[in-house]
């Protein structure tokens, strides 16, 4: 888009630290009448009313995110989609703004992931007024930019809750929306079950349309050719829309700034619609011509009509071959163009399946969001004025953080070590990696699977592969884990981010499941750290295993302030030893596995001021389990309780295992695992979380009073 | 068969280098002079005048044709840390502005390695496209960009609908068009 005069690489005193300035005297942006252009410089109060342009054949308004509750006069008679079926193009646009405004002003309150659905907001009223939900299914794909859908179908008053406890998901919901088809939240999912319901569809001879929205992003993962293949041959009527913002990781920037995105497909995508080299050689060659004179003009032009088609076309064999018909690339910011297309498409009968390519900006509309590196992709509380994020200062950092630094550290003596992440640099950390050694830490976009069999042949070569997966992204990649390095014995780390509960990004990011499915593998050794300190401490055990694959997990949040090792260099723990941090004098043993450990520790303390004296210990190897440590805490107490963060079959299961095994319920010990409930736990704070899991400290002193028969001071206890 | 020079590039996969208009390739006296242009529009004449009168960037930021980027940039600095409006003395806004938004347009121009070869072989034939019109070829191109983008989708959208209307034909044995020609069946029944 034409833009601002400053808006160039260098920018003088007008650049302030505010990406969205409301400073006086600032240029405007030029308004072209006739093709005419014609600079403006206007003066303008702050907080001032909006301005109409006239740009091209587009009218531009001036957003308003001054913070105050943006005026949205028309999306206040939207109350369902069918209240947009009557809206003009222009009104459509216009729409599309104040969803921005709403966007913004809402995001800025509540937190959440703001410049996906800017990104989409064009596209996603378009949809809506060319669609019927929910006889029509729109399927998001991952789902962070499913805001605008949410607002427009009757979601609205309640988007101050997103992502709270009892609120709104933060991504789409079958069980709260009839207009949400499907529920996202990991990637690449969208049109498998996209075609899936067309099948369905086909034979129960509905006649709905189905529409599957997928990234570039989500495009890289496999599954999503998958689905492409199968829907080729299938030849189901299916719209397939990809929406293109060159976003490919999270975030496509590396620590000091943006950065190309990553894989070969982009490229590919990019050839679709950028044809901008050759046009100005063109531009060039007819300036030339019309010197030349007459005929040779003509003749050039005729030439230039034929050259282009050739150059056009051979990009989209790409999902030619796959069986879709390709069309675009369409401007996925110009709700007239993507009317007519949808409108177009959805009149045909026999369409079979159809990818349409829209470009668009991630963050559009929003300068602060548009500018920033990460594109402002996942927030917590902002200014809306200037972008500014409102995060919270806190003693510790996060312990993404600790396992970065300390695996810097270990890769500083040890050039085998390499890092490899899915599409997550920033949220695994190891993009501070990836800054250190640049040539040692690998992002292969949203491929877990891939990254895992990666990992693998890297360590057949003699490597320290350490692959940084998410405890819910890594259960993609299972199969992987089993069968490619554990059955083979592969020496690849695995290091878990997310594990356990997260908050507000719900269950469908919940790192419940990675200790079971982690330690039922033969060969795996699965550890948990308590604290900082042990996670780098474990990080240099993880090194230091060659032989055989490991893992260990860690929870979103931050640390507690431990004492760290010098230069974050960890040493090695001794395998499968646990240690005891509290030595009680009573009937009763604590033992935690993972940071739950501390809260174990606060359990033992509130038990200590109604007279119980407990033992708390750290179990920190789940595979192979510290039998040493069991028969003691076995022998030596009547009340055992052992805590995780995790599901059934995790560390319970195999202190269960081997307790048993060694006869050791045999006698008079009371045991208790605590875990995560039988159920999915709702999207909140990872407080509520822990209180509604019943796995809080209050809980776990709770559990021991009752077990000593003083139910009524557990009950007091938890009430209060 | 075309005949010009130019044309003997269009097969295509040849290497696009052939495009490049270089003179020579096109057999054209090294320097043409604008007032033998043919086309005869007197707008386009005026504006040719016109730029033939207008000082050039390098002029304008006071540097040689030779000039380095490092020297564009320097040059550009100081003339912008002179002529901005915020800084400028309050009778002469006007003055002051106009000059920025040309040493703006020069820098943007000069900088980008691309667009600096088009200028220089533009001022090479002896013309300095004017401010104006050169925004304006700036902004048609994005105009040309997204016409070009438009053109495109509506020529596919057009072939689709055309094979839409044979895709269920007798011999399509796939899935898709089992299923579909079952509903047109049905619903043809009822």
């Amino acid at each position: 888009m034409a833009s601002s005069l400053l808006r160039t690489s260098f920018l003088p005193f007008h650049h302030s630290q505010h990406g969205y300035t409301n400073s006086t005297s600032t240029f405007h942006r030029k308004c072209g009448i006739n093709g005419v252009a014609v600079a403006q410089m206007e003066t303008r109060k702050a907080g001032s009313e909006r301005t109409t342009l006239v740009k091209g054949r587009q009218i531009k308004r001036f957003l308003n995110f001054s913070g105050e509750k943006p005026s949205t006069p028309l999306l206040d008679t939207i109350n369902h989609p069918i209240h947009m079926k009557n809206l003009s193009i222009q009104e459509l646009g216009k729409l599309a703004d104040e969803l921005r405004e709403e966007l913004v002003y809402t995001v800025s309150k509540t937190g959440g992931h703001l410049s996906s659905s800017l990104g989409v907001a064009e596209l996603t009223v378009a949809l809506h007024h060319v669609f019927d939900t929910p006889e029509d299914k729109i399927i998001w794909d991952v789902g962070h930019q499913s805001y605008p859908h949410k607002i427009l179908t009757g979601r609205r008053s309640r988007m101050h809750s997103i992502r709270q406890t009892c609120g709104l998901a933060g991504f789409p919901k079958r069980e709260e929306s009839v207009h949400d088809a499907f529920g996202a939240g990991h990637s690449s999912t969208s049109i498998s079950a996209g075609l899936g319901m067309a099948v369905g569809r086909d034979l129960l001879g509905k006649n709905n349309h189905v529409v599957a929205v997928i990234g570039d992003g989500a495009m890289t993962a496999g599954m999503a050719y998958e689905a492409m293949n199968n829907a080729g041959y299938l030849d189901s009527n299916l719209i397939i829309i990809l929406n293109d913002n060159k976003q490919v990781s999270l975030p496509t920037a590396t620590v000091d700034g943006p950065a190309p995105p990553v894989g070969a497909l982009s490229k590919a995508l990019t050839k679709l619609h950028s044809s901008r080299e050759f046009r100005q050689l063109r531009e060039a060659a007819k300036g030339i011509t019309k010197h030349i004179g007459g005929q040779t003009h003509e003749i050039a032009a005729k030439f230039d009509s034929y050259v282009r088609g050739a150059a056009g076309g051979c990009g989209a064999s790409l999902f030619e071959e796959l069986g879709l018909y390709y069309i675009g690339p369409v401007d996925g910011h110009n709700v007239e163009d993507l009317v007519y297309v949808l409108n177009e498409v959805r009149s045909m009968p026999a369409l079979g399946p159809v990818l349409i390519h829209v470009n668009t900006e991630k963050g559009k509309g929003y300068a602060p969001a548009e500018t920033a590196p990460d594109k402002m992709h996942g927030v917590v509380k902002f200014d809306p004025k200037s972008g500014k994020q409102m995060k919270s200062k806190s003693g510790t950092r996060s312990y993404t953080q600790y396992f970065a630094e300390s695996l810097i550290a270990e890769a500083e003596e040890d050039d085998k070590i390499v890092g490899i992440h899915a599409a997550m640099g920033g949220g695994t950390g190891l993009n501070l990696f990836q800054k250190r050694f640049p040539d040692r830490c690998f992002d292969v976009g949203i491929a877990e699977q891939h990254a895992v069999t990666f990992a693998a042949g890297l360590a057949c070569e003699g490597l320290k592969p350490f692959c940084a997966i998410y405890s819910s992204f890594l259960q993609r990649g299972f199969d992987q884990v089993a069968h490619d390095v554990d059955l083979q014995k592969l020496p690849v780390r695995f290091a878990i981010d997310r594990a356990g509960l997260v908050g507000a990004d719900g269950p469908t990011h919940c790192g419940a499941f990675d200790t079971t499915f982690m330690a039922c593998l033969p060969n795996m050794v699965v550890m948990a750290p308590s604290d900082e300190t042990e996670l780098m401490n474990m990080v240099a055990t993880a090194a230091a295993i060659d032989d055989r694959p490991s893992c260990f997990r860690y929870p979103r949040g931050n640390g507690i302030g431990s004492t760290l090792p010098q230069n974050n260099k960890g040493t090695p723990l001794e395998i499968g030893k646990g240690r005891v941090l509290r030595e009680g004098s009573g009937r009763v043993a604590i033992l935690g596995y993972g940071t739950i450990v501390q809260s174990c520790m606060k359990a033992a303390e509130l038990l200590q001021m109604l007279g119980v004296s407990a033992t708390v210990a750290d179990a920190r190897f789940c595979k192979p389990i510290d039998g040493d440590l069991l028969r003691q805490l076995a022998r030596e107490h009547e009340i055992l309780i052992t805590a995780e963060e995790g599901s059934i079959g995790g560390f319970s299961t195999h202190v269960s295992h081997f307790l048993c095994l060694n006869g050791l319920l045999d006698g008079k010990l009371k045991w208790r695992p605590m875990l995560l409930p039988d159920r999915y736990i709702e999207h909140g704070s990872q407080n509520d979380q822990i209180d509604e899991a019943g796995l809080s400290s209050k809980h776990i002193s709770a559990t021991v009073l009752s077990l000593l028969g003083q139910t009524r001071e557990g009950v007091h206890l938890l009430n209060q | 068969m075309m005949r010009c020079g130019y044309g003997l590039a269009a097969l295509p996969g040849t290497d696009a280098r052939l495009f490049s208009p270089e003179p020579s390739f096109l057999r054209l006296p090294r320097t043409v002079h604008p007032t033998r242009i043919k086309f005869g529009s007197f707008k386009i004449r005026a504006k040719i005048g016109e730029a033939r009168k207008e000082t050039s960037f390098y002029d304008m930021l006071g540097i040689s044709e030779k000039g380095t980027l490092p020297e564009i940039k320097q040059a550009y600095k100081q003339l912008a840390r002179k002529y901005h409006p915020d800084v400028s003395p309050p009778d002469r806004v006007e003055e002051y502005t106009e000059r920025f938004i040309r040493v703006q347009e020069a820098y943007e121009t000069l900088s980008d390695p691309r667009r600096k070869a088009l200028y220089d072989k533009d001022l090479a034939l002896g013309l300095h496209l004017a401010f104006s019109a050169r925004r304006r070829y700036q902004f048609d191109e994005e105009l040309e960009d997204q016409s070009e983008w438009r053109n495109r989708w509506q020529t596919q959208l057009s072939e689709l609908k055309r094979r839409s209307m044979s895709r269920d034909a007798g011999g399509n044995m796939s899935w898709g068009a089992r299923m579909r020609r079952q509903r047109e069946e049905q619903s043809k029944q009822v």
